[in-house]
């Protein structure tokens, strides 16, 4: 009898926990020479949910050289059982121990996950510290956008690979494979593998501190490696790896349907976002390559859902056709289409109403901020005539609830900004009511969440508002949103606060971490788990002020703990992007108006590619 | 429409699929086989699938039934084909009947199921003993067990009536109980609940916790049980 059979019975939604689902691989492990186990920091559900996850499952099994695995964070439960039981973590596919196998990779999607990666190499019974790692022990590599400041989790990983994961994997895989041939030692591995563009090995490289203890500098402590470590890009889209078999769940996850990515990139240019930067060019895929996954895809799972997702889809080029296309032909076999994101105009509720024929979900918006002042400091391009016209028009076609979500605390924000927001709100609402939207059923959701400052963008150099700052602006909406019609919600402030000292963190936070998680700091991005006091002390006892990184406020020419890690936009951008910022100017859209001059495509060696010319999807 | 009665097992990593995923899932494979799902009508459209009685999680079913609808003709073995390949594992098919034109639901047919229940036996446990406990569970009037309410609160509800037969064996280092309990919607009486009464009643004669399997499903006449089969 199966141990796990005494243990799941106790713990909910065992099925998170024993695989075999439909296209999930088992390969021979006998016969194959490199193993990976990829670790997402999060459950099951979650970490299903992520195409990432998908993309690289297929392309290294594909590999006849290598095989990889699943495991996920085990819930509260389920670790309290494994740990009482000492059964290391385990994966699903073949349930064997982490340290089974050759490389461990998670992948980094939020800085609140980071607890759950020491817990997890806790749990397989991994050293946390990448120094403690000897011979035998799983190479512990990680990536994903928070890859893009590695700092804070230096300590603990052996490398970091910067960018598209699908560009990178095959080589690096290629040379570590060849280093297990020649039984290579752990610090040939790692120097090897420094030399694959886009692998930073955070070991290879010294800190260089000031006198007040702040950084000064990341730099290479050997010859041949790589001063900056510059991101890897997919090239053409059309032929980037896409798995047309992806592993369909046997249980609920928090995405269950088909998606399919239509582009990266977006060429918008919002101040704050860090996608917006680590994900250019835009390059979109032609629609026949769109048409053809999703013909695969349909009868590889059985899904009777089709995302197109990006980071704005109303922006593909030829979003239009594609939807139409997709509905003349999955339709009859009871398949919708949807999308995930949609932009504030006419355009997007015409597209809503297009797919959405069937299931009347309410619409989500992004204005970001209450005024055109703070709109124009942030980047985004939304008017208020915008909106008003668009959730005009959606309760016109006959939605009756309507999301708009705003960040709170940017920079140059005041009361005024936050009126602006009621003032929104409760113009959307008599919209609704002019519309004819019943009383009862209408609904507008005002979800607000605490600005954080991220590495790689304009918004770099900002500090984040105090704690206390962000809590009285809650409770100021708060106190004016109470009308009938109106839901607020807002995100924890203190889990924005955590965020942001992660978000711009350096090494010296490593010992925080570890001291988080040995408080028992874990699903830090689960509100119910999430404990600012516990993350306090840790930072108490590591003799560090969060504050100092939170609420910091760098000179444009002051070093930054992540200067070693380039996306291919040129700091004078982001600088210029910065000072417009603190002007009130807009820059345009690079796709519509002239190139704003962020420096990616000259440092690339890449152009942004349109699917259907040039023009501008909906115009 | 064209109905089909499937009986098919549910074993290894799918004995974890809920209820609920298990329509899902079902609906899944049905559309990578190509099979010509009918659905539901209303707001939000689901393929119809009905299944006889629900399975507790992490129980294995070794004869489970359901009923598929499709919206054209297919013979059973066409239907059985398509569907066995697009499974995932630990879903096996393992007969597919074309159904008449009418028919009593599943679930209005089902009326009691049968059980097997292993676990590892204490060190000094006998055959002997094994039956002589569970005669003496059986020879209980009425066996009281707490359930929840849908107020949150808990009701005592007696499992005695819809025990129909319960047997154990011992066999290298095993206790196996073998159970047929009531099942469906005039009444339903959990394997997990006559276990843990049993278990109650009697010192402990297990080590760890007891691996559950549904052996077979069942409709009633008079007293006697009958095949689920109802199709040509």
């Amino acid at each position: 009898m199966d141990f796990l059979d005494q243990i799941l019975p106790l713990v909910t939604k065992p099925a998170r926990y024993v695989g075999g689902e439909w296209n999930a691989v088992r390969k021979n492990w006998g016969t194959v020479e490199y193993k990976v186990a990829f670790a997402f920091p999060d459950v099951y559900e979650v970490g299903m949910s992520h195409l990432g996850l998908q993309i690289l499952y297929d392309i290294v099994n594909r590999r006849t050289d290598a095989l990889m695995e699943r495991v996920f964070a085990p819930w509260t439960d389920m670790e309290e059982k494994m740990r009482k039981h000492d059964l290391p973590l385990f994966t699903l596919e073949s349930r064997r121990p982490l340290l089974d196998f050759d490389m461990v990779a998670f992948t980094l999607q939020y800085e609140m996950s980071f607890s759950n990666v020491l817990n997890m190499l806790d749990l397989a019974g991994i050293p946390r510290a990448a120094g403690q790692r000897t011979e035998g022990f799983p190479l512990v590599v990680a990536g994903g956008p928070c890859a893009y400041n590695p700092e804070p989790l230096a300590e603990f990983i052996d490398l970091f690979v910067i960018g598209e994961g699908e560009e990178a994997i095959g080589e690096l895989l290629d040379v570590l494979v060849e280093a297990k041939r020649r039984s290579a030692s752990r610090q040939d591995f790692l120097i090897t593998a420094a030399q694959v563009p886009g692998v930073y090995v955070p070991s290879l490289y010294r800190v260089l501190y000031r006198e007040d203890g702040s950084v000064s500098g990341v730099v290479p402590s050997l010859d041949g490696v790589p001063k900056k470590v510059t991101k890897r890009v997919v090239k053409d889209m059309d032929r980037a790896p896409f798995p047309d078999r992806p592993i369909v769940p046997s249980t609920e996850v928090v995405h269950d349907r088909i998606m399919i990515e239509v582009f990266r990139g977006c060429t918008r240019g919002c101040r704050f976002c860090q996608a917006g930067v680590l994900y250019r060019p835009v390059r979109e895929k032609k629609p026949e390559t769109v048409l053809r996954q999703a013909a695969n895809l349909t009868r590889n799972t059985g899904y009777d859902e089709i995302s197109l997702s990006s980071l704005s889809t109303s922006d593909y080029t030829p979003v239009r056709e594609v939807i139409k296309s997709l509905l003349d032909k999955h339709t009859h076999q009871g398949i919708g289409v949807s999308l995930p994101s949609l932009r504030v105009d006419n355009f997007s509720v015409e597209l809503a109403k297009e797919v959405q024929r069937v299931r009347r979900s309410s619409l989500t918006f992004a204005p970001e901020a209450g005024t055109q002042r703070l709109r124009d400091v942030i980047n985004k391009g939304v008017r208020e005539e915008d909106l008003y016209e668009t959730t005009g028009a959606a309760f016109r076609e006959g939605w009756k609830a309507v999301k708009l979500y705003f960040m709170i605390g940017l920079p140059t924000e005041t009361d005024q900004d936050l009126d602006g927001i009621v003032r929104l709100a409760r113009a959307v609402l008599d919209l609704g009511r002019k519309a004819g939207v019943p009383r009862g059923r209408l609904r507008v959701t005002v979800s607000v969440s605490s600005f954080v400052p991220k590495a790689h963008t304009a918004f770099q150099w900002e500090p984040q508002a105090p704690l206390a700052e962000l809590k009285r602006k809650q409770d100021y909406l708060s106190e004016r949103l109470k009308e009938r019609g109106i839901v607020f919600n807002y995100h924890d402030a203190g889990l924005s606060f955590m965020e942001a000292v992660f978000a711009r963190g350096d090494r010296r936070l490593g010992a925080v971490l570890a001291r988080a998680v040995e408080l028992g700091c874990k699903f830090d991005a689960w509100s119910e788990h999430f404990q600012l006091s516990r993350w306090l002390e840790a930072f108490r006892l590591a003799g560090l002020d969060p504050e100092d990184y939170a609420g910091r406020r760098y000179s444009d020419d002051d070093p930054l703990p992540w200067d070693h890690i380039e996306t291919g936009v040129s700091r004078q951008y982001l600088a210029r992007e910065h000072r417009r910022a603190q002007a009130g100017l807009a820059t345009g859209d690079c796709r519509t108006e002239s190139c704003p001059g962020c420096g990616l495509c000259e440092a690339l060696e890449i152009e942004p590619s349109y699917a259907g010319g040039e023009q501008h999807a909906g115009l | 429409m064209p109905g089909y009665r499937m009986m098919y097992a549910k074993e290894g990593p799918a004995r974890y699929i809920s209820h609920l995923d298990l329509l899902r899932t079902f609906g899944r494979a049905a559309r990578r086989a190509g099979l010509p799902l009918a659905f539901t009508q209303g707001f939000n459209p689901h393929p119809k699938i009905a299944f006889a009685a629900p399975l507790g999680v992490g129980t294995s079913g070794e004869a489970e039934f359901a009923d598929l609808e499709l919206t054209e003709d297919l013979t059973a073995t066409d239907v059985a084909k398509a569907l066995s390949d697009t499974l995932p594992e630990g879903l096996r098919l393992l007969e597919v009947r074309l159904l008449p034109d009418r028919y009593p639901a599943l679930m209005a047919m089902v009326d009691r199921a049968s059980y097997r229940a292993e676990a590892k036996a204490c060190a000094s446990v006998t055959e002997e003993e094994v039956e002589k406990a569970i005669g003496e569970f059986l020879s209980t009037k009425k066996i009281w067990v707490e359930r929840k309410n849908k107020a949150g609160g808990k009701n005592l509800y007696d499992i005695r009536p819809g025990i129909f037969a319960m047997s154990g064996k011992l066999g290298n280092g095993i206790i196996s109980i073998e159970a047929e309990l009531k099942t469906g919607s005039s009444g339903n009486v959990r394997f997990e609940e006559v276990l843990t009464a049993f278990e109650g009643s009697s010192r402990p004669l297990v080590q760890g916790r007891f691996v559950l399997y549904r052996s077979g499903l069942y409709a009633a006449s008079e007293k006697e049980k009958k095949t689920l089969w109802h199709g040509r």
